[in-house]
């Protein structure tokens, strides 16, 4: 079985690097873009299992991510996103839920474990449902 | 005061023949009787002015006027009847208050000989059916054949013109000396004249109170029980989008509103329960406003009588403005929120990982993470900073400490401090300095090398590899072209200084620092060193920064007794500059 691949599209460095460290024990590739322009050459052309996105980036955020995103895949959205991001606003929120996302993640009340452990769950579908 | 009034009518009652209409000014004979007479006329004019004054207040109404002077009138003369015949709107009104029970035939002939004064006063013939009567008090009664044996009457002029008759009258005969209704003539004369002033006072407050409302940035709407449009003013008829309409109903307010607010059904209930009230945030037509309702109430004697509403104003208060900047200060703050949440965050999950302590990490993994730490708390207390100098500032409290300085050696070292950074990015960092510069210039170091730091740190966040960044220093002096000042340093900056700036600029040091990056369209020039804006190109670039350090370094210039600025061209760059007074 191939290895599954996640994408992280964060500009915040060291959640960059933290969250790769943790998610090792899952075995899979990661691969990451520091705005939601790179994220979005790479979501089109690595066909990630998982991307993991943040809101508020440079040149294109988050919910501009899912819109072009969806928009490439003719309306579609393929891959199971989770939002990571800081903010925590209900307009966010219900946007990113009508663009198709899978779960939303203030990433700084959450441990690093969480997150895994949600990203392992929208990996492995069958295997926590 | 009303006693001594009537013991002085009294003293003057007696007999009397009935005068018709016209009273001669006939001097009265009796001294003391005069003298009585002036006490009793002030009094009585003191009265009927505080009446007037307390019962109608602003009123205009010339027959709410007229029933104050007869309901008091009784207190001083004898009469079975008294009356008064006024010019009405489209019938002349006819009042008539009885003491006493008479008979109709009685009613009939005052009426009439009322009717023929009228007519002769104003030359006009009136017919008895334009007359629309009312009788008041005691009853009429067909047994008391008692025709009128005394009777008096005193026409009304207010304003020169005459408005009516007033008259009084009685079954008895020898009531109503001449000297007695000298005295009741100049006292309605009296109070003619001062319902005339206080014409003249109401309108011209009236004219006031509608040029102010006329001029009002509020729509302003005011209405009368039945929502009658009574006031209207442009800023309200802009808001409804018909200023040119001619008059304007209710239903055009309904209309034009298109359900956001019922300002029917809300004047209603505001003056029925006679209460004020305020909507919330309404969108009208691209603006928002917050409406007020409030309940408009019966004046009387500069007392508000609560229980007579006589209609409702509603004010438009354009709130567009006030929410903007409610919305920038929201976005300022979820800013703040992020920049500091995303540091904190970023520690809290190293301390995750190297508290998990995993065996596989090396040296140089755990060196990375703590590099990282330290980026991430750097990066927090530099903004904690920052917003701890904006609240000094904004609070006063953030002092300069000024001492003799050499302006060049601040700036020296603050280009040594950036050459690491400049190197990096592939940029030339320079200074150059005016060789009439003063040896020592009064300021803060510390407080200047923080705006030196923050303008250096933008020109090179902002400048592309292979560009140049510039720092000048030049002694302007009053009156002194800038161009040519920055001319004696040989070169010049990317985009020149307004001439105009400086003008009335006193003699002081400029510090410029010039880069050769991507410009600032004008709009951004303008909020740039606005504490809650932060430039949009921002996200483009994918710089972080709070935009907290323009508005310090505006407010430690400033408190420097000078000033902050920018030049700027779209793709040739960017000139911040501050001034220093030598004074």
């Amino acid at each position: 079985m191939a290895m599954k691949k996640v994408l992280i599209v964060d500009d915040d460095t060291t959640f960059q690097k933290t969250l790769t460290e943790a998610l090792k024990p899952l075995h899979c590739a990661v691969i990451s873009a520091l705005d939601g322009a790179e994220g979005l050459t790479l979501a089109l052309s690595e066909k990630p299992d998982l991307i993991l996105l943040d809101i508020k980036m440079p040149r294109l955020g988050g919910i501009d991510f899912l819109k072009q995103l969806q928009k490439a895949h003719g309306g579609l959205q393929p891959t199971p996103v989770l939002i990571t991001s800081n903010l925590s606003s209900a307009e966010d929120i219900s946007e990113g839920v009508s663009l198709g996302i899978r779960g939303y993640i203030v990433k700084s009340d959450e441990s690093l474990d969480t997150i895994v452990r949600h990203a392992e769950g929208l990996l492995n579908p069958k295997k926590t449902a | 005061m009303t006693l001594t009034v009537i013991s002085v009518l009294l003293a003057l009652g007696g007999l009397a023949t009935s005068i018709y209409f016209v009273v001669k000014d006939r001097q009265a004979k009796a001294v003391l009787a005069k003298r009585e007479q002036d006490v009793s006329r002030r009094m009585y004019e003191l009265a009927i002015l505080k009446e007037l004054g307390d019962r109608i207040g602003y009123s205009l109404d010339v027959q709410q006027i007229i029933d104050i002077i007869i309901n008091s009138l009784h207190q001083f003369i004898d009469y079975s009847a008294v009356s008064y015949m006024l010019l009405g709107p489209e019938k002349l009104i006819f009042k008539m208050h009885l003491e006493r029970s008479v008979h109709q035939r009685f009613v009939n002939d005052i009426k009439d000989r009322m009717l023929g004064s009228l007519s002769a006063l104003l030359d006009r013939e009136f017919n008895k059916k334009d007359v629309k009567e009312i009788i008041s008090g005691a009853i009429i009664i067909e047994e008391l054949d008692e025709p009128v044996r005394s009777f008096f009457n005193i026409p009304l002029v207010i304003d020169e013109k005459v408005v009516g008759v007033l008259t009084v009258a009685d079954t008895k005969t020898g009531l109503y000396k001449e000297e007695e209704m000298t005295i009741l003539y100049k006292i309605i004369q009296q109070a003619s004249k001062a319902v005339t002033s206080l014409q003249g006072v109401v309108k011209s407050e009236q004219a006031k109170v509608n040029a102010m409302v006329e001029s009002m940035a509020d729509g302003v709407v005011m209405t009368d029980i039945d929502y009658r449009i009574m006031v209207v003013n442009p800023s309200a008829r802009a808001i409804i989008g018909l200023p040119q309409k001619e008059s304007l109903t209710i239903f055009d307010f309904i209309d034009n509103l298109e359900g956001k607010f019922d300002i029917r059904g809300k004047l209603e209930e505001s003056v029925k329960l006679n209460k004020p009230f305020k909507s919330e945030e309404v969108l009208i037509r691209d603006k928002f406003y917050r409406i007020f309702v409030f309940p408009v109430n019966a004046t009387i004697g500069g007392e508000i009588d609560e229980k007579n509403a006589v209609g409702g104003v509603v004010i438009f208060h354009d709130v567009t403005a006030e929410r903007a900047v409610e919305q920038i200060r929201e976005q300022f703050t979820s800013m703040i929120v992020h920049e500091l949440r995303t540091p904190l965050s970023g520690i809290n999950k190293i301390s995750e990982l190297l508290r998990a302590g995993d065996p596989a990490l090396t040296k140089q993994e755990v060196d990375e993470y703590i590099r990282m730490i330290s980026v991430n708390s750097t990066s927090m207390l530099d903004l904690v900073n920052d917003i701890l100098d904006v609240a000094k500032l904004e609070a006063g409290k953030f002092d300069v400490k000024k001492e003799p300085t050499d302006i060049r050696k601040v700036i020296d070292n603050r280009v040594e401090f950036f050459k690491v950074s400049a190197n990096d990015a592939k940029l030339s960092l320079e200074s150059h300095y005016d060789p009439e510069l003063p040896e020592q210039i009064p300021l803060d170091p510390s407080a200047v090398k923080q705006v030196l730091n923050n303008l250096i740190s933008n020109a090179l966040k902002f400048t592309k590899a292979s560009g140049s960044v510039a720092l000048y220093a030049v002694h302007h002096k009053v009156g002194g072209k800038v161009s040519d000042e920055f001319a004696r340093l040989g070169r010049n900056v990317s985009v020149a200084l307004p001439e105009d700036k400086f003008v009335n600029t006193p003699e002081s040091v400029i510090v410029a620092v010039s880069d050769t990056g991507s410009g600032i369209n004008p709009a951004g020039q303008k909020e740039l060193f606005n504490k809650f804006k932060q430039l949009d190109n921002r996200a483009e670039t994918g710089i972080k920064g709070t935009g907290l350090g323009l508005a310090i370094a505006k407010g430690i210039a400033e408190e420097h007794g000078g000033s902050i600025g920018v030049v700027s061209e779209i793709g040739v760059g960017s000139v911040f500059y501050f001034v220093l007074p030598l004074q």
